[in-house]
């Protein structure tokens, strides 16, 4: 009964091109060489592997190949991490939730902020600072991708990996049903990731997929296709005076003219900011949303130069295909970044974990052969756990990205301590924690009180003109 | 019965807007720039906007409401051009009540009482200004304004109440042909339509068609949301029906 008066304008992100049922990348029936099918062969009727541990290859040293290639070693399976630039400097916000430096035993240098307060902007410039309810111990860690990738890299070593400098070409898929996969790259000398290299060969039993959005081991599986955004940042070198304000403090800038289905922000770094933005829909107009978020910024970054410019492709759900034979996707290559926030990161590091776990297990240690059923495992298991999270905040985008009503009621209700408490709880813990009913459905009331008021406001701006 | 039902509606008209269809995403090229660029400022900032004329002390440009008359100390809002390092003009929102980042309800006092549509009126314009000209948010001037300050009757009276005054009056209307042409055709009465599982099915048809088709539009719109609802569970449904089949 309780119509609520969401503007009920479809919304930016989903809008489709054409009038016809949107037609969904469904998987493509496998016709694997090896000609088998139909049964999963558990693993305990794996072969034994004679005079030899499990081989698997990781391709792409980021923060998934990373903890896969830890993961791996330490259990005792052969390991060969394949980057193809060892100092790349990943187009990435940095930001990594508390639990991640427990989680993943990080050492506290490579985190050269700890944000603890956040301002979102609607709008109107209407700005709500968020982080009150945090404790001392708890921030958000800023980290430089170089720094953070290259020290997981470092600890996989450590742990028996072996790290290959070199650019993944193609693999070749096992001729029979306990066969080897076999990679072509190109392997690089000192580091550097240009310049003619050797090509090589690589056989392994089983690979995993960690090269980011644009993966190549998702070709060869044909996994299909995802919808992704585009995120372009500046790196802007502010005046010190300037980058006191910004010494742990995040800002997210909402709006129509900022950008139609996300948000601009601005994220502190070493020693200059990140101001950048980006959308999924309107992927051409991306400068002009850029311009938008400076403009936006402009008094808080008055004086300061550009150092670097860069963009990246940002997947919004996950491919079709994320597993084919003893081959599996993880991270960015999967398409594990949630929408609303567009975290990767920790989702990347976690997937890397948790499908180098359903490895070693399926293995035993690395002593038996893994077949494809112990990859779906890690899949079932990634699912369920992490489901309810993505689901989550796809509502929430759909609910408070789709106008700029809608974002300044978000910036309204951002303003209530026990959001900000329930966001921050959930973001930094990744667990949600069932909060008190009763608040909860306060929270309901407001949050469809602020979004009447401001589709109310909306109509009657629709009315006047300036 | 249809009358009361539409009473209960709760709040005001979803405002069910549609926006045409947008272009496909190209494919993103693998490159990534990392060129320096020297001296933003210059560059980014060309977009000259065009001076609006500026209201002459008249009344606000607002369309015809009730309320129009801006009372009290109200000078109407003008649009002021502030000159910028000499390179742009930059237009910044100005108005004599907006103080200290949010609204002065003494600026708004008619009889004794605050004017709650005039500061709504003036919220209106502050945001319509905004969205035509986005300006820089400021950590010397913050802006504070948080609409739940103005009482929730006053929202009533100005939005909810004429849109649920349209609403029973066409739920009315239906109701009293639909009634006399079941009547007709049937022969029964009123009170034992009521009595019948059938019509009271129509009724709540009716009611839910009046509260959630205003517009010819709507009907689009809403086969749209629907598809929304569900098209984040599509897109992870490819994946999950690749695992199906191999089972």
């Amino acid at each position: 009964m309780a119509s609520t008066s969401v503007s009920l304008k479809s919304f930016t992100g989903l809008r489709q091109t054409s009038p016809e049922k949107p037609h969904f990348p469904t998987a493509v029936s496998v016709c694997n060489g090896s000609g088998r099918r139909s049964v999963i062969v558990a693993s305990r009727t794996s072969p034994k592997l004679a005079g030899r541990n499990l081989r698997v290859a990781v391709i792409g040293g980021g923060p998934a190949g990373g903890s896969a290639a830890e993961t791996l070693s330490k259990g005792g399976v052969e390991t060969f991490l394949i980057e193809r630039k060892l100092d790349n400097c990943k187009p990435c916000g940095g930001a990594i939730p508390l639990c991640m430096v427990g989680e993943f035993d990080l050492p506290l240098d490579i985190i050269d902020r700890r944000v603890t307060k956040m301002k979102m902007i609607s709008p109107s410039n209407v700005a709500v600072d968020i982080g009150q309810t945090l404790k001392p111990h708890e921030y958000i860690g800023m980290v430089r991708r170089e720094v953070l990738d290259s020290y997981m890299r470092t600890r996989a070593a450590e742990n028996g990996a072996t790290v290959i400098n070199g650019l993944f070409l193609k693999m070749d898929m096992p001729k029979e049903r306990n066969g080897s996969y076999v990679l072509h790259y190109t392997e690089y000398d000192g580091g550097k990731g240009g310049g003619v290299g050797e090509k090589k060969v690589l056989e392994v039993d089983a690979v995993i997929g960690a090269d980011g959005a644009n993966s190549r081991v998702a070709k060869s599986i044909d996994a299909g296709d995802y919808d992704y955004a585009i995120a372009f940042q500046e790196r802007i070198k502010i005046p010190d005076d300037k980058m006191v304000y910004y010494e742990n403090l995040a800002e997210m800038y909402v709006g129509d003219d900022v950008s139609p289905d996300f948000y601009g922000w601005v994220f502190p770094k070493c020693d200059h900011v990140a101001v950048g933005t980006g959308t999924v829909t309107h992927k051409g107009d991306i400068k002009k949303f850029q311009l938008a978020t400076r403009n936006r910024a402009k008094d808080k970054i008055l004086g300061g130069k550009i150092i670097r410019v860069e963009a990246h492709p940002i997947p919004e759900h996950p491919r079709p295909r994320r597993l084919s034979g003893r081959v599996a996707l993880v991270g960015d290559a999967a398409g594990y970044v949630t929408k609303c926030s567009g975290e990767g990161i920790y989702f990347a590091a976690k997937s890397g974990r948790m499908c180098a776990e359903a490895i070693v297990e399926g293995s035993e240690n690395g002593k038996r052969m893994i077949d494809e059923s112990d990859l779906r495992k890690y899949l079932e298991k990634w699912d369920k756990t992490y489901w309810p999270t993505y689901k989550v905040l796809d509502i929430l985008q759909k609910v408070f990205y789709r106008s700029n009503p809608a974002r300044e009621a978000f910036v309204e209700m951002c303003a209530d301590e026990y959001v900000q408490k329930m966001t921050f709880d959930s973001y930094l813990y990744k667990t949600v924690v069932p909060g008190n009913p009763l608040d909860d459905l306060k929270l309901a009331v407001n949050t469809i009180g602020s979004l009447v008021r401001a589709n109310a406001l909306r109509k009657e701006m629709e009315k006047i003109t300036l | 019965m249809s009358v009361s039902m539409a009473l209960m509606s709760s709040l005001s008209a979803p405002n069910l807007q549609c926006l045409s269809y947008q272009p496909h995403p190209q494919p993103f090229p693998k490159t990534h720039f990392s060129f320096p660029v020297l001296n933003p400022k210059r560059a980014a900032f060309g977009s000259v906007w065009v001076p609006h004329a500026v209201a002459d002390g008249g009344s606000p440009v607002a369309v015809e409401k009730k309320e129009a008359d801006v009372e009290g100390n109200g000078s109407p809002p003008v649009v002021a051009a502030v000159r910028e390092g000499g390179e742009e003009e930059v237009k910044k929102f100005e108005d004599g009540r907006w103080v200290g980042g949010t609204w002065d309800l003494k600026k708004f006092k008619k009889d004794g009482k605050v004017d709650w549509d005039a500061v709504i009126d003036a919220e209106v314009r502050r945001r319509k200004s905004l969205e035509i000209n986005p300006e820089t948010s400021s950590n010397d001037d913050p802006v504070l304004f948080d609409t739940s300050i103005i009482p929730w009757w006053a929202w009533m009276k100005r939005f909810h109440l004429p849109e649920a005054e349209l609403l029973n009056g066409r739920v009315a209307m239906v109701g009293f042909f639909m009634a006399y042409f079941v009547d007709s055709l049937t022969g029964v009465g009123l009170v034992d339509q009521m009595g019948n599982f059938f019509c009271k099915t129509l009724l709540f048809v009716a009611v839910a068609g009046v509260l959630l088709v205003r517009k010819n539009e709507d009907i689009e719109t809403l086969k749209k949301l629907i598809d929304e609802t569900t098209f984040y569970d599509n897109q992870w449904q490819a994946t999950w029906q690749d695992e199906t089949k191999k089972e």
